[in-house]
């Protein structure tokens, strides 16, 4: 059972974030890929602030835990994650996103921005890095994992399921895949045309360890998965398949797909922000 | 190695394998990663297993996987038919290996044009053309078994993504006696010296236009070959000079006429003023070829070694 004052504290984080990210885009006359960046807070605060062996200080510790955002999109809800870590600084975000020569834009630059692990945003490449990543570090005999967030509406990839027989097959018990299952894609939900389900069951039948979150958005269920993750030399990897909502914590976003990517105007920003506000008041008046 | 003389016939596979094989004893971060096609790696796979990935036939993850291994500090050959590494898994190679500038070695042992009666499902015709569009990569084609080795050992201290299209993979001749040549990316090899025509070719049409020189050379015109193996970055002093220095430039390849070695030559021309006093290009029209033997393809398609003779000759 997952320590509730450290969960607290991860609550914190990310009420940060959705606030951090609201101030972005409200600030960026460019859009955000809100909805999916508001979906994932819980897990990747919990890998960022809990989960994961890193070091701000270090980025290229050898040791350290790998991190492959594959749903590149959501690169704005990642660099506000490690910003808050310490491994890049919030206002040069804001400054910069999106303009000339920043390191930070709509997807992740390696090259432009040292402290992430690869370049990513076209859906299902990261992924498959991760995989390469894992490889290596089973030949190199290295503790470390890899760990890689995705979409559920990247998963429709077909390099997605190349990949993962490939960690299936060779058993790759040091990668972790974490998927955003907001049952919600660009232009239609789950379902709507497309079938995700059996979901946890495609998983199984490539040889993964897969674990569902009731829900995604709950940071107490993130880290007791977390918490159970088997060792890094376990003979299968784990995908850890958070239920979440996309838009999670602003109402007027919530299961619209109008969302999936947008800019808030002052007024939706002031609504927005009370509302992110609100619930982190009442969560910490329930403490 | 294997060692012999020029005009002496080797597999392009077995100096791949051997090579491959030395150069995963001297370096511990050489990876091979293949997608169904370990073929001629099998001392590699014996001696260095676990630096031996096969994904099966899954080229996009194949090439993503291989990303991945190279961000780590290996230095990755994946091995593949060319039509497949440049178009199926193209925009994996474009996006998880070049814009990260990785050192990712694509192997092409299925050699790149009209591969005999294969089919144009099979033809990597365009590969060329594709794969030097984008930033980054580095684009070989080798018609000589033995430099295979040479550009693998070369290769690995080489910055960024490289494409190897082997020609030289079944019994192919040794264009060059081994040692003779210094190979270096961006320069061509002057096959023979001449004053009259210039003959660019690459890979597998070396030696169709070694024959050509030699036949022309019979009846007293002097042939300028040049091997452009380095499609990219390519030799454009050499091109300049033949310009300026011949009568005309043929440019043979078995690749599509328009997009590959005989467009870069056009570019370099066109960028620094220089107009060739007779330009043709001998190569694949915009077709999809059937089948046939690749010297049959070749005459059908008006780049075979009748056609080459004749387009020289048309220029004098």
């Amino acid at each position: 059972m997952a320590d509730q004052n450290e969960v607290l504290r991860l609550k914190e984080i990310a009420f940060k974030v959705r606030k951090m990210l609201l101030d972005l885009s409200e600030s960026y006359s460019g859009i955000l890929h809100l909805g999916g960046s508001l979906s994932m807070v819980e897990a990747i605060v919990a890998l960022y602030h809990y989960g994961m062996n890193i070091n701000p200080k270090d980025i290229k510790s050898p040791t350290r835990d790998r991190f492959v955002l594959s749903k590149g999109h959501a690169a704005a809800c990642m660099y506000i994650t490690m910003a808050l870590r310490g491994f890049f600084d919030f206002d040069e975000i804001v400054k910069t996103y999106g303009k000339l020569d920043s390191a930070f834009g709509t997807h992740p630059c390696k090259v432009h921005l040292p402290g992430i692990e690869t370049s990513s945003g076209s859906l299902g490449q990261g992924f498959a890095m991760a995989v390469g990543m894992a490889i290596s570090a089973r030949q190199q005999k290295k503790t470390h994992r890899v760990f890689c967030m995705l979409g559920d509406g990247e998963t429709f990839e077909g390099m997605v399921w190349e990949a993962a027989n490939t960690a299936g097959s060779y058993k790759l018990g040091n990668l972790v895949a974490v998927i955003d299952r907001n049952k919600q894609f660009m232009t239609q939900f789950d379902g709507t045309y497309m079938n995700m389900d059996p979901y946890a069951d495609k998983w199984r039948a490539f040889n993964w360890n897969a674990i569902e979150i009731a829900d995604g958005n709950d940071m107490s269920s993130i880290v007791d998965a977390i918490d159970a993750l088997p060792a890094y030399d376990s003979q299968m990897p784990t995908v850890l398949i958070c239920n979440t909502i996309k838009g999670k914590g602003i109402s007027f976003m919530e299961k619209n797909l109008g969302w999936h990517s947008g800019s808030l105007s002052k007024e939706q920003w002031e609504v927005a922000t009370a509302e992110v506000e609100k619930a982190w008041e009442l969560e910490r008046s329930v403490v | 190695m294997t060692s012999v003389a020029a005009g002496a016939k080797l597999t392009g596979g077995v100096v791949f394998g051997d090579t491959l094989y030395e150069l995963g004893g001297k370096h511990d971060n050489v990876f091979l990663v293949v997608s169904d096609c370990g073929v001629g790696s099998k001392k590699f796979i014996e001696s260095y297993g676990d630096r031996f990935i096969d994904v099966g036939i899954a080229e996009q993850g194949c090439i993503g996987t291989a990303a991945g291994l190279a961000l780590e500090g290996h230095v990755v050959f994946v091995l593949g038919p060319a039509q497949f590494l440049s178009m199926r898994a193209c925009e994996q190679v474009r996006t998880a290996v070049c814009y990260q500038n990785l050192p990712v070695r694509l192997m092409s042992y299925s050699g790149g044009g009209l591969l005999s009666s294969a089919g144009s499902t099979h033809y990597g015709m365009e590969d060329i053309a594709i794969l030097k569009s984008i930033a980054n990569m580095t684009v070989l084609s080798i018609g000589d078994p033995q430099m295979i080795g040479e550009l693998m050992r070369l290769s690995i201290d080489y910055p960024g993504p490289m494409y190897f299209r082997m020609a030289a993979w079944k019994k192919d001749t040794l264009l060059y006696e081994p040692g003779s040549v210094k190979y270096e990316i961006g320069k061509a090899i002057t096959a023979r010296k001449g004053k009259d025509i210039t003959i660019m070719a690459h890979g597998d049409m070396m030696f169709q236009a070694m024959k050509a020189a030699e036949e022309l050379s019979k009846e007293g015109i002097d042939i300028r070959l040049l091997d452009m193996f380095s499609i990219k970055p390519v030799d454009e002093e050499a091109i300049l000079s033949a310009a300026n220095e011949t009568k005309g430039i043929v440019v043979l390849e078995d690749h599509m006429k328009y997009g590959g070695l005989a467009s870069t030559v056009c570019d370099v021309l066109m960028d620094n003023g220089v107009m060739p006093k007779a330009f043709k290009r001998l190569g694949i029209p915009q077709t999809y070829p059937g089948f046939g033997n690749s010297d049959d393809l070749r005459n059908k398609y008006g780049y075979g070694l009748a056609d080459t003779i004749a387009a020289v000759k048309e220029m004098l």
